[in-house]
Formats: structure tokens, C-alpha cells, sequence
């Protein structure tokens, strides 16, 4: 899935008018992913990511949102800079936590080029840091760690089962061009446990969370307005992750997603499997955007509604970074009980994603 | 006050010597326009400096920075790690010729992502923000952009080495700061400009809650040796202060012509006072009080201020404005490179000015009204009376104690860094000297012996018989010619110092450098080999300059690595004083500017340690040499022990030796044809070298050599005017000696007598005085603003010139306002019943 | 000595003002004439007439036998400085000078040998009775013993005319008695001749004729003298 936050990052949208003087690796059908290399970085593609989202409560039942994000972009330039200081590699982390007592999203940044030790990906498993922002994976627990401008997290996921490899043994399409594709893997059902500080007081946490780790170096379709995307894990051991891709027109371009049973049976689900119908629209009071926060997902067998943990879990990053979307927590629910929980990312809302 | 009283009073005034009264105004206004100009050009310069530097710092708490060629990259590891950083944000800074200028642009190379939350003005806007990292994108400065002329679109092209390194002109960065400057990605800025491996400098954000004391006190002592720690503002303190005694040398000079402004109200004043006496007198029977009167005339000098105050006010606006224009911000004297500073409406400067202009009208004009004031109105009123005016002889005592304290003031150490018990020394000795004119003018007079023809010798006689009635001609002479034979004798020796410093310091035929500004350009071995074997090449001997940072509160000084003689290394140096003889066991030499035993405490015999490449290596300080081009100080050593030291090969200049025979012409062309890269480099015989610092120098002066001109008419009006004052007060003796029989022309004779006499005791009082206040100028304020010695020259010639020349100039002057003053007969002055 | 014939003076200016209008004078050698007239009625003038310090619009002015008229400016001054000598009202005497070298100025001007002007400031002084005063300065004597200074001065170059301008004019009756009877003694005892200008009846009375002045011309004076 060509996602998310990191499409805030300029550079990316930048990249795309480059003429890179980099050789990127290509998304090959067939090549098996290899673990735990493959949790590591790959520094030949253009762009990757690790990224967490879940839902943890405290000791007082109180739910919160928490999402945790590490990029990875190659822009292709300065690769012949012999200086330690060449952008070669580039690495943004994003984190947010939502709150329904605040009733708004918090959440912050940072960015920095690789180089000494202050920002690295490790190409051996998943070790990535920027300045103190940092995710690691040891065993079979990942590990983040981090200190924002109003909240910080340390938190353990815990995976009980092996990796959930999206598409065709890990390579997923974007889109209707074969290029058009990425490696990509998720991890459901990772138990959530550690301290989330807000407003300056630790609380214990425990929950559920889902990692997607995705790489690739080509791009969403040059049609596609933006996406709708949701990964759920549900209660009773089972995981769906479904996309849609929106063209222009209003019309799906692409979809698709994957359903894992608790007995860890996996069903891909191909583009005419995944359907996304709003069914209720939230208007940001501070951007005017209308987002659907609320939709009926039919995935394969599946057929839940996602209402969100609350309706403001929009990120406008425009004064930084130039864009806005939705992203945030959501219950799944079918027959009106709930049955899961998940994140849901709505993009192009606020005018198409220009790449 | 009743406006008729202050009509009669001060009526006349206005109406009979409009003339004078205008020049009064115009003095005045000269002082304030001088002060306003140049407190407006600093406040434009310094503010813009200032400003520009707390753009280019950003929000840092503290900054880590050593020698200007950098410090090892590993450090922003340790700093970005340490616990109480927030940010560190890594800073490469090169000073880039630009190519087929000779002028150099700075460019900072940052990581954006750092600078971003550091220094802002410091990240480009850019339409594509990977043009921030792009290795050939470069962001200008407005002010950058402006002064090249170049825009974004377009190229940027500056020397790297003797190479040309071309970037492509992303964007503006910097917002809407003065100052000129270029941004680029960090690691496109060591790879363009061979700085690999090394940074200039690491901003750093602590966190919330660190105590920013401690951190840096603790920062400090894991910095490696040459490498400091320190608030920005630190460093804009440094950089204000290394220009201040410039600056305030500038004011004094201002001071200086308001100062002579207020001697020509006085005179004006103490003339128009005498003509108006009886005026005085009658107001006074009439029931005026004398504190009335002396607050009227002294009102009427605040008038004469305060239309010399908003002249000077408007002038000095204008000259500012076009002093910025032409010459920017030093005027040329290079202390605010790349700031282009814009100039504003100073009110609060505007205010003292204004202030000052007027108090000085206010002071000058006071003592004549006390005088007409004083003056028993009864006695007034008679004929004959006038001679008493200036007739008192004091008491030669609080000259003499000014005198002696201004000779005490000299032996003062600088105050702040700034030289003013020689200021103090140099206004001491003035006032003491003018105090005791009267003194001087009667032991000189008693000396002369009585000439035979009769006017001359009732001239003689009638400054014998009244030596205070001359003194307010012979200060106006003296204040002005000691003013500017002092300020000539200084920059004479300086002149000429620097000559023949220069021709110390270039004996070599040609001169090559590697980029004729900034320090991005140099040679490196392959270069320095390819230059050494361009035929008609005798000998080279090459130099590389590096700047050391040796105290985080003072600026970095300059170390200057040479070939030196082996067997005599200090035949090439300008040395001062005596030198250590070198003994065995000794650290290798290193030779002192004076500059650095005065700001550094660097005395011959010192063991000094030096950090070089990361480390500190012992030295001795061998011997002092002078040094009029780094006035934070520099030192020499051999550059056999820098390259030891450092393993750095690369050299920025080269003294060229020809062989018989070979002009720097044909060696040029040999150069063009063996080493083509060369042509970037700039090549200089000693005399254009020569020729261009003294021009630099003449221009720097210019100010000054004004301001002599301007103190020297200042002076002749005085003179005219309080001469004329003083042959008005005698209109009726001089109508008495024509009823006695003698003829105008002897009249005019003894006027011409005594004014020769009153302008060769000033001339020779004045000369004396300037030469003693040079003295001060040379070793107390030259050597405390500067630091640097210069041996006394002093120009003969232009001075006997000039005196002369004012000798002839101040007669005549004499002669005419004599003249003027015994217009409509004098004859009928004596008439008695009136 | 004197000869004043059809003298006119008139001053030029907004409100032009005749002064002297077609005067006649003679003066005999050894006469001592004073002229009477009121504040403005051209007294000054008339000395500096005969003075050839003002140059009549008409007449002739021949005094100790020089036509003043046919003499340029110098020649006026080199007859002033030697027939002619002054007293003033305010004495000017030159503060600058000792009593001595007040008295010696017309021997100076006219260029007379050191010892000789020395004798001969020493006998003026004596005569006006102030030989001990030779080398005080002027502004340590009273105005009467300055007016004393001021007669030595205007004889000592032995002068054929003495010009006196109220000479008692800043003094007191005393002083005034006494410099008028010192000025009467000393142009005789020189053999000078005097026209004494004043206001004051007293000083006039001891002169041996006493003319009026008027806007109609000079005329004998005809009222009670003190």
C-alpha cells in the first residue's frame, strides 16, 4: 500500500519530478521475502516504511489511539557524494496520539538524513531510529520508543503469529499498471503493552496493534484522487486489511486487501472483492474538508462498519509539510455489536494528492 | 518673557551679521551632520550586522565553533547525542570567491533538516523542497541576489581551489535579512568547496528545562583543542566589538567638529555682544537683570543651535545615505562585509545630536553673555569702557593642572577596549593649552624685541599691555591647527608606516594568490608544484592562512603558515623589538603580531600552546612583528612545522622570485601557458600591491583629511570673527590715534602687526600642541584602538606648507575683518556726546 | 592762526542735516576762544573741521597757514600729528599704555629720537603735575588726573593748535576747575593756540573770548559767564 504519512514528506513529491541519478531496485513477482533480513531496510528501493497503529487503554478503561511511523526515501541524488553527510538516505518519523477526551488528534515529527548514528535504518532486521524516535524489533517483540512535543510512548507489540504477506507472497498492486507494485507484509494482532505519557503523566497501557512494513520503488497511479485504507484486527484472533484506490472520476481504480482467519488461514482479496460505501461525512471545522469517518467495508466475506473513536483525527500538516488527511482509530462493527478494532486512512479529500 | 525686552536685546543680532551668524549655523550643523552620519551609517552597519547575525543564528542557545578551516565531522555525533541538545545542527561555512570577481560570497552548507528548527533563515524557500539537498542547488540571500544581479533560474559560479564550481540558483533563503550570503546542501558544500570530513561550525538547541550555563561549561570540556563553545550573541559582541574603536574614533571626530562649531559661536557670539554693549548696558539701567540677559543671549546661542541642529540633522541624513551608497557601511574600511545595511530615521540619535548641537551653541555663547552681563552697566555706557572686555589675565594654575592630568591620562590603560584617557588626554591638553594662552602670548611677546617703525611697535605694545584680549583669536587658531597637525602627523606616520611595511613584507617580484577574496580558493601540492615549474620561475615560497579560534570571547586570529628563510627565518618579517635567540630543546617559534600581546598577552619567551588539526602543540613565542592587516592579531610560524603538524599541504598564497631578466608580464603569460587553471588566481607585483593598500588607505582617511579642511576654515572664520570683535571693542582708540596723527595705513599696519603677531603665536602654540597630541594619538589611541605600533613620521614639508600657508591665510584674514570692522569713520567713533 | 571762511557742513542721509551753515572764524596765535552751543549744534564738527578730520562741503579752512582744503589724507595726518593736538571729553587714554607712554605717542608718531621724547615727557608730566604717576597705568588714576594726562599728550609734540572737546565734560566741578586751569597754563606756558569746545559757562569763562554756536553761526557770546 502506497500510504500514508510519508506522502506529507515533500521530499517524495518532489522525487517523483526527479530524474534520480539512482538505480532503483525493482518489485519482482516471485521473489520470496526472507525473515528476519526483510524486516530490515532496503536501501536500493526508493521508499519504505514500518508503521504501527493501534489501539491501547489505560487503567481507567480509557481508549486511546496511537500511531508510530518510520520512512525510509532514497532520493536518488548525491549518490556519488563522497561526504558523510550526502542525502543518500533520508528517514522522517511520525507519531500521533488520539485522545477522545481532548477530541483532537496530537501529534509530531522528525526528519533527518542517515548518517552518524543519529538516523539509521538497519538492513538486518527492523532497527530504525531518528535522533531518540526509535523502533527495533528483538525476538518477536517490536519496541517503540519515543518523546514528542506533548506525549510520549514506550511500547512493546508483541507478535503472536507469523508475518501476514499482502498480495502475491508479499507483492502487492497498486494499480493497473504491473510496475505499479510494492513489497509489503503486515503483522496483526501484536499485543499492545508499556506507557503512553500524556500531559505529562505515565499511564500503563495495554491493547492490540498492526504493523505494515512496505517497500517499493514506483508510485500510486498517476489517476488515483487519493485512497481509503483500513487495517482491523478483530476479537476473535481474525485481521483484515482492505484499500481502494479513487480515481479522478469518483470511480475505484484499483483495490484489494487480505483476510487472515484466527486459525492463520489467509485469503487475498482482489480488486473486485473490496468495496468502501460512506456512510457518514464529518466537516473539519478548521480546514472545511468533508471526510467519510464513517463507512461500510465488504471484504470477501467480511461485511463490518467502521465508526471512529472520534470524529477529529485529522492531521493538517499543510504549514509544514503542504497536505491534510484523516487517520485515525476505529471500531469495527457488524450487526451493530462491535467486533474489532482498527485504524482507518482516508487521503485526497482535500483535493487530489499531487505526485 | 516680554517680547519687547527680548526684542531689544537680542534685535541686531539677527540683522547686522547675517553672514557670521549663517557660518555659526553652518558649524554647528557641520559637528551634528558628522555625529548623525556616522552614528546613523553604525547604527545602519551594526544593527544590520547585529541583526543579520541573529538571523544567521537563529534560535540557538549555544554555538560550537573552531579554526575557520573546520573541525572534524565526528564532533556533531557527540553533540547531537548529548543529553542536553535538542538539535544540533551541523554548519560548513566558506567564504567562495566569485568567479571573475574579486569578491567572495559566504555560503553555508546545513543539513535542512536541522536548520529548520535552528536557523531558519538558513533553510531556502524552495518550489521543490529536495532542492534544499540537491548538491548543485544553491539559495541567495535578497541581499546576495541583489548584489549579484542574479536571480533564481540562474547560476551561481564560484572558485573552489583554483577551480570553478557552477550551482544553480534554487531559491531566495534568509527571508528579508541585509545580509549577503548563499545557502547549500552540507555535504554538496564539502564536496565543492574539499571540505570532506570538516565542519565550521554546530548550532545547538538545548532542551526545555537545561540550563544553558552548564551545558556549555560542560560542552566545553569535551571540545577538542581550537574548538569553543559559545552564545551567539557572544559572537555578535565579538564581531560589534572588534569595529568599535573604529566607530567611536569616527565619533570623536565628529565631536571634534562641534567642538570647533562651538569655538566659532563663541567668537561670533563675543563679537555680536561687543557690538551690542551699550545695547546691554542701557536694557540693564532700564531694569533688565543680569541673569535675564545672560538667559537671553544665552537663548539666542540655543537659537544658532538649533537651526545648526536641524541643518545638520538633514545633512547628516543625506550623507549618510550616500556614504552607504558609495562606500557602504566602513567606509571601505572592511569591518561589515556582506552586511548591505539600509538606513532609518535614528529619532533617539537624531535626539542627542540635536541636543548637543545646541548645548555647544549654548555653551559657546554663554561666557560672552556672562561677560556683557557683568559688566557694570554705568560704565558701559561711557565711551572707552570696551577695552575691558577681554582684558584679564587668570591665573595660570588650572592650565597647568589640565596639562599635567592629560599627561597622566596618556598613561592610562584602554577602558572597554576603547581608548579614551587618550581622548581624555588629548581634550586635557587642548583646554589646559587654551587656558593658558594668554600666558603663553605674554612670555613670547616679552621676548620680541621692539620693532623700530612706530605701528608695529604700538601693536607689539598693545598686546603686551592686553595679552587676554587676544585669546579668544588665539584659541580659535590653536584648537584648530593643533586638531589637524596632530590628525596629520597621524595619518602621515601611519602612511607611511604601512609602506614601509608593505615593502617589508613583499620582497618577492610577483605575487600569486590563489583567489583574491574569501577563503575557498587555494593550491594545492599538484598546483604548487605546476607553479613552481613555470619556467622563468627563480624561487616560490608559498603561505597558507588558517584562522584559530584561542579565546570563545575574542575573534578567531589568523595564523599565517610561511616558507621562511631557513638559516634567518625573521629576514622576511616586520619584526618590532628584539627577538628570542632560538635555543635547542625550544618548541618550534612562532612569531606575534602586536595585537596579540595586547589581547592574547602574548609576550616574547611565552610558551603558548597552539591548537592545530585537533590538538595543541607547544610554542614559543619568538618575537613580535607589525601588522596592519589583522587587527584581531596573527602569528606566523614556519610553514615546514604547520605542515609537520597538520599534514595540510595546501597553500592560499605564493611569493614568486623571477630570474634576471623575466617580467611579471612574460611570467604571467608563462603561467597562462604552463598552468591554465591559474588564471583564476589573482597576480600582483609588489607595487600594485602597494598602490592598492594605500589607496584603500587614502579612501578609509578621506573622512578625515574633510574633516582637517573643515577645522581649518572652522578656524579662519573664528579668527575673523572674534579679531573682528576685538577691533570693534577699539574703534574709538584706533579714531583717537588718527586725531593723534596717525595715518590709516599705519592703522592698518599695526592691525596687520598684531594679527600677524596673534596668528604665528597660534600657528607656533598650535603646532606644538599638534604634534605633542599626535604623539597621544600615535602610541596611546592608535595603539589601544588598533593594537598596532606606528613609528612617527613627520611630514616637514606639507607641515611648513601649511603653516605658511595658514600663516599668510590667517593674516589676511585679520587684515580684512580689520578692515571690515573700521568701515564708516572710526574719526567719528570718538565723538563723545552720543 | 585760525581762519574759518563761509564753512558749510551738512550730513547726508534719510533726513539730510546741515550743520554748519557758511560759519566765519578767526583766531588769533596765542588765543585761547571757546565756543558755546547746545547738545547737537555742530561743535564737534567744527573741531573736526579744523582738525582736517571732516572735510568742509564749501568754504576755506586755512589753519597755521596750511589750506587744509588742497591736502590729501596723509598730508592732513602729518599736519595733524605735528600742529595739532587733542583733548577729549572721555580722555582716551590708551589703557594699555603707562602714563609715560600715553604722554610720548605724537613724539612716537612723529618718529623723535628716544632720549630727547624722554626729556620731554618728563617735563609735560611735571608741568601737569604728575611726574610721580610716569610709569603707573592709566586705570589707576582718577578722571581728572586721566584729563591731565590727556593735555600733556595734546602738547607735549609743541603743537601750534590745541583742539579741546568738553574736556570737563566727565568731571567733576573740582577737576574740572583744575584741568581748565591747567589747559589755560600750559597753551600759554607753550605758546599754543586753543579753541575749547564745551557746554559748560565755567570752562568757558577763562577762555579769552567765547563764541556761541548756532544754527544762524558763530556769534559772540553775550550772556553771564558763571
Amino acid at each position: 500500500m502506497d500510504r500514508r504519512i510519508f506522502l506529507t514528506m515533500p521530499w517524495l513529491l518532489a522525487a517523483g519530478r526527479v530524474r534520480a541519478d539512482a538505480a532503483y531496485a525493482r518489485v519482482e513477482r516471485g521473489a520470496a521475502l526472507v525473515f528476519p533480513r526483510d524486516h530490515g531496510s532496503h536501501p536500493d528501493f526508493r521508499t519504505e516504511w514500518w508503521y504501527v497503529t493501534g489501539w491501547a487503554r489505560d487503567a481507567d478503561g480509557a481508549d486511546f489511539g496511537v500511531q508510530v511511523t518510520f520512512f525510509r526515501n532514497r532520493p536518488g541524488i548525491a549518490e556519488a557524494s563522497a561526504s558523510r553527510f550526502a542525502p543518500k538516505t533520508l528517514l522522517f518519523a511520525h507519531a500521533a496520539v488520539a485522545d477522545p477526551r481532548a477530541g483532537r488528534l496530537r501529534h509530531d515529527q522528525r526528519a533527518a538524513r542517515a548518517g552518524f548514528g543519529i538516523a539509521e535504518a538497519a538492513e538486518a532486521t527492523t532497527d530504525v531510529r531518528v535522533d531518540d524516535w526509535s523502533l527495533r524489533l528483538a525476538g518477536d517483540t517490536y519496541v517503540a520508543r519515543l518523546a514528542a512535543r506533548d506525549f510520549a510512548f514506550d511500547l512493546a507489540f508483541g507478535a503472536r503469529e507469523p508475518p501476514l504477506l499482502q498480495g502475491e507472497g508479499g507483492v502487492s498492486r497498486k494499480g493497473p499498471r504491473e510496475a505499479e507494485a510494492s513489497y509489503y507484509y503486515s503483522r496483526p494482532q501484536l499485543a499492545l503493552s508499556g506507557t503512553v505519557t500524556l500531559d505529562g503523566r505515565a499511564r500503563r497501557v495495554t491493547g492490540v496493534a498492526w504493523l505494515d512494513h512496505e517497500w517499493s520503488s514506483e508510485y500510486v497511479p498517476p489517476e488515483a484522487q487519493g485512497w481509503d485504507w483500513t487495517g482491523l484486527n478483530f476479537d476473535d484472533g481474525s485481521a483484515l486489511m482492505a484499500f481502494r484506490m479513487r480515481a479522478r472520476d469518483g470511480g475505484d481504480l484499483w483495490a484489494g486487501g487480505a483476510l487472515r482467519d484466527a486459525a492463520g488461514n489467509v485469503r487475498a482479496l482482489g480488486r473486485n472483492d473490496v468495496r468502501f460505501a460512506p456512510l457518514r461525512q464529518w466537516r473539519s471545522p478548521r480546514t472545511g474538508f468533508v471526510y467519510p469517518v464513517a463507512f461500510r467495508v465488504d471484504a470477501g466475506p467480511v461485511s463490518v462498519e467502521l465508526t471512529p473513536l472520534m470524529d477529529d483525527q485529522e492531521l493538517d500538516a499543510r504549514g509544514s509539510v503542504g497536505i491534510v488527511y484523516w487517520e485515525g482509530a476505529v471500531r469495527a462493527l457488524a450487526a451493530g455489536r462491535p467486533v474489532g478494532r482498527g485504524y482507518l486512512e482516508l487521503t485526497g479529500y482535500g483535493g487530489p494528492i499531487r505526485l | 518673557m516680554n517680547t519687547a525686552v527680548v526684542q531689544a536685546v537680542l534685535g541686531g543680532a539677527f540683522t547686522h551679521q547675517r553672514g557670521r551668524l549663517a557660518l555659526s549655523v553652518l558649524a554647528i550643523a557641520l559637528g551634528v551632520a558628522l555625529g548623525y552620519a556616522v552614528a546613523l551609517i553604525n547604527a545602519a552597519a551594526v544593527g544590520e550586522f547585529a541583526g543579520g547575525m541573529r538571523t544567521l543564528s537563529g534560535v540557538a542557545d549555544l554555538e560550537v565553533r573552531g579554526p575557520r578551516g573546520g573541525f572534524d565531522e565526528a564532533l556533531y555525533a557527540t553533540l547531537a547525542r548529548d543529553p542536553d541538545v535538542a538539535v544540533a545542527s551541523p554548519v560548513v561555512e566558506v567564504d567562495a570567491r566569485i568567479a571573475g570577481r574579486d569578491d567572495a560570497l559566504v555560503v553555508y552548507g546545513v543539513d535542512a533538516f536541522r536548520a529548520a528548527a535552528v536557523t531558519p533563515a538558513l533553510v531556502g524557500a524552495a518550489d521543490t523542497a529536495l532542492d534544499l539537498l540537491r548538491p548543485g542547488a544553491v539559495f541567495l540571500s535578497p541581499a546576495a541576489a541583489a548584489w549579484l544581479g542574479a536571480g533564481p533560474g540562474g547560476t551561481l559560479t564560484v572558485q573552489s581551489g583554483v577551480r570553478d564550481v557552477v550551482l544553480a540558483i534554487a531559491g531566495y533563503a534568509g527571508g528579508d535579512a541585509g545580509r549577503r550570503f548563499a545557502v547549500m546542501d552540507i555535504a554538496a558544500a564539502q564536496d565543492a568547496f574539499a571540505r570532506g570530513g570538516s565542519l565550521s561550525r554546530v548550532d545547538l538547541r538545548l532542551r526545555p528545562g537545561s540550563d544553558a550555563a552548564l551545558a556549555r561549561e560542560r560542552i566545553a570540556r569535551t571540545l577538542p583543542p581550537g574548538v569553543v563553545v559559545a552564545a551567539p550573541r557572544d559572537n555578535a559582541a565579538t564581531t560589534e566589538r572588534m569595529s568599535r574603536a573604529y566607530r567611536v574614533n569616527l565619533n570623536v571626530l565628529a565631536l571634534v567638529a562641534l567642538f570647533t562649531g562651538g569655538l566659532l559661536v563663541f567668537s561670533t557670539q563675543a563679537l555680536s555682544v561687543v557690538r551690542r554693549r551699550a545695547q546691554f548696558a542701557l536694557l540693564r539701567t532700564l531694569g533688565l537683570a543680569r541673569r535675564r540677559l545672560v538667559a537671553l543671549l544665552v537663548a539666542e546661542g540655543a537659537l544658532v543651535g538649533a537651526a545648526g541642529s536641524v541643518v545638520g540633522l538633514a545633512a547628516g541624513y543625506g550623507l549618510a545615505y550616500a556614504v552607504l551608497r558609495v562606500f557602504g557601511a566602513d567606509l571601505g574600511a572592511g569591518f561589515f562585509r556582506g552586511a548591505a545595511p539600509q538606513i532609518a530615521f535614528d529619532a533617539w540619535s537624531a535626539l542627542v545630536f540635536a541636543a548637543l548641537g545646541v548645548a555647544v551653541a549654548m555653551t559657546g555663547s554663554f561666557a560672552p553673555a556672562r561677560e556683557a552681563a557683568r559688566a557694570a552697566p554705568a560704565a558701559a555706557l561711557k565711551a572707552g569702557d570696551e577695552q575691558q572686555a577681554f582684558a584679564r589675565l587668570r591665573s595660570p594654575l588650572p592650565g597647568l593642572v589640565l596639562l599635567a592630568a592629560g599627561a597622566a591620562a596618556t598613561r592610562l590603560p584602554p577602558v572597554g577596549g576603547l581608548p579614551l584617557a587618550g581622548y581624555g588626554a588629548i581634550a586635557l591638553m587642548l583646554i589646559g593649552t587654551l587656558l593658558l594662552l594668554p600666558r603663553i602670548a605674554a612670555l613670547v611677546l616679552a621676548r620680541v624685541p621692539a620693532p623700530r617703525a612706530f605701528a608695529p611697535a604700538l601693536a607689539l605694545d598693545q598686546l603686551r599691555g592686553a595679552p587676554g584680549q587676544a585669546s579668544v583669536s588665539l584659541a580659535t587658531i590653536v584648537a584648530s591647527v593643533s586638531l589637524m597637525v596632530s590628525m596629520a602627523i597621524m595619518v602621515a606616520s601611519f602612511r607611511q608606516s604601512l609602506d614601509d611595511w608593505l615593502a617589508a613584507l613583499l620582497p618577492a617580484d610577483v605575487y600569486v594568490r590563489a583567489g583574491p577574496a574569501g577563503d575557498s580558493a587555494y593550491f594545492d601540492q599538484r598546483d604548487q608544484q605546476a607553479l613552481a615549474a613555470v619556467p622563468g620561475v627563480a624561487r616560490v615560497a608559498f603561505l597558507r592562512a588558517q584562522a584559530l579560534v584561542l579565546d570563545p570571547a575574542l575573534p578567531r586570529v589568523t595564523l599565517l603558515a610561511r616558507d621562511l628563510p631557513g638559516d634567518d627565518p625573521e629576514q622576511r618579517l616586520p619584526l618590532v623589538g628584539e627577538t628570542l635567540p632560538r635555543r635547542a630543546g625550544d618548541p618550534p617559534p612562532v612569531w606575534v603580531s602586536e595585537a596579540m600581546v595586547d589581547l592574547h598577552g602574548m609576550h616574547p619567551g611565552a610558551r603558548i600552546e597552539l591548537p592545530l588539526a585537533g590538538r595543541t602543540w607547544p610554542f614559543v613565542v619568538a618575537g613580535i612583528w607589525r601588522d596592519y592587516a589583522r587587527q584581531q592579531g596573527a602569528l606566523v610560524v614556519e610553514r615546514a612545522t604547520y605542515v609537520a603538524l597538520t599534514g595540510d599541504r595546501s597553500a592560499t598564497d605564493a611569493a614568486v622570485w623571477l630570474a634576471p631578466g623575466v617580467t611579471p608580464a612574460a611570467f604571467r603569460a608563462a603561467l597562462d601557458a604552463r598552468f591554465p587553471e591559474a588564471a583564476r588566481a589573482a597576480l600582483s607585483t609588489p607595487g600594485e600591491i602597494r598602490a592598492l593598500s594605500l589607496a584603500v588607505f587614502d579612501r578609509t582617511f578621506a573622512v578625515t583629511y574633510g574633516l582637517l579642511a573643515a577645522a581649518i576654515v572652522i578656524g579662519l572664520v573664528g579668527l575673523s570673527s572674534s579679531f573682528g570683535a576685538l577691533v570693534l571693542a577699539r574703534r574709538r582708540e584706533f579714531g583717537v590715534l588718527r586725531h593723534l596723527g596717525m595715518t590709516r595705513r599705519q592703522v592698518g599696519a599695526m592691525l596687520a602687526t598684531e594679527g600677524a603677531a596673534i596668528s604665528a603665536i597660534g600657528l607656533a602654540t598650535g603646532l606644538t600642541l599638534g604634534f605633542v597630541m599626535s604623539l597621544v594619538l600615535i602610541h596611546v589611541v592608535n595603539r589601544q584602538s588598533f593594537h598596532w605600533s606606528m613609528a612617527l613620521s613627520v611630514p616637514w614639508g606639507s607641515l611648513a606648507a601649511l603653516a605658511a600657508a595658514l600663516l599668510v591665510l590667517a593674516m589676511a584674514t585679520t587684515v580684512a575683518s580689520a578692515r571690515q570692522a573700521m568701515g564708516g569713520g572710526v574719526i567719528r567713533a570718538v565723538r563723545d556726546d552720543w | 592762526m585760525i581762519r574759518l571762511d563761509r564753512v558749510a557742513k551738512s550730513f547726508p542721509g534719510p533726513r539730510p542735516r546741515t550743520v554748519l551753515d557758511r560759519v566765519c572764524l578767526d583766531v588769533a596765535r596765542g588765543e585761547l576762544v571757546a565756543i558755546l552751543g547746545e547738545s547737537g549744534s555742530g561743535k564737534s564738527t567744527l573741531l573736526n573741521v579744523i582738525a582736517g578730520l571732516e572735510t568742509p562741503d564749501a568754504g576755506t579752512v586755512v589753519v597755521a597757514g596750511a589750506d587744509l582744503a588742497v591736502l590729501d589724507d596723509d598730508a592732513l595726518t602729518a599736519f595733524r600729528r605735528t600742529h595739532v593736538g587733542f583733548v577729549f571729553q572721555a580722555f582716551h587714554v590708551l589703557p594699555y599704555l603707562t602714563v609715560a607712554q600715553n604722554v610720548a605717542l605724537p613724539l612716537r608718531l612723529a618718529g623723535c629720537d628716544e632720549r630727547t621724547a624722554a626729556a620731554r615727557v618728563s617735563a609735560m608730566l611735571a608741568a601737569v603735575g604728575l611726574a610721580e604717576r610716569a610709569a603707573g597705568m592709566p586705570r589707576e588714576l582718577s578722571g581728572g588726573e586721566l584729563q591731565r594726562i590727556a593735555i600733556a599728550r595734546a602738547l607735549v609734540h609743541r603743537p601750534q593748535v590745541v583742539l579741546a572737546d568738553e574736556p570737563t565734560g566727565n568731571l567733576d566741578p573740582a577737576s574740572a576747575q583744575g584741568v581748565i586751569a591747567l589747559l589755560r597754563s600750559t597753551l600759554q606756558a607753550e605758546g599754543a593756540t586753543g579753541v575749547l569746545v564745551t557746554h559748560s559757562r565755567t570752562a568757558a569763562a577763562s577762555a579769552d573770548r567765547v563764541l556761541v554756536l548756532t544754527v544762524a553761526g558763530l556769534a559772540p557770546f553775550e550772556g553771564r559767564l558763571s
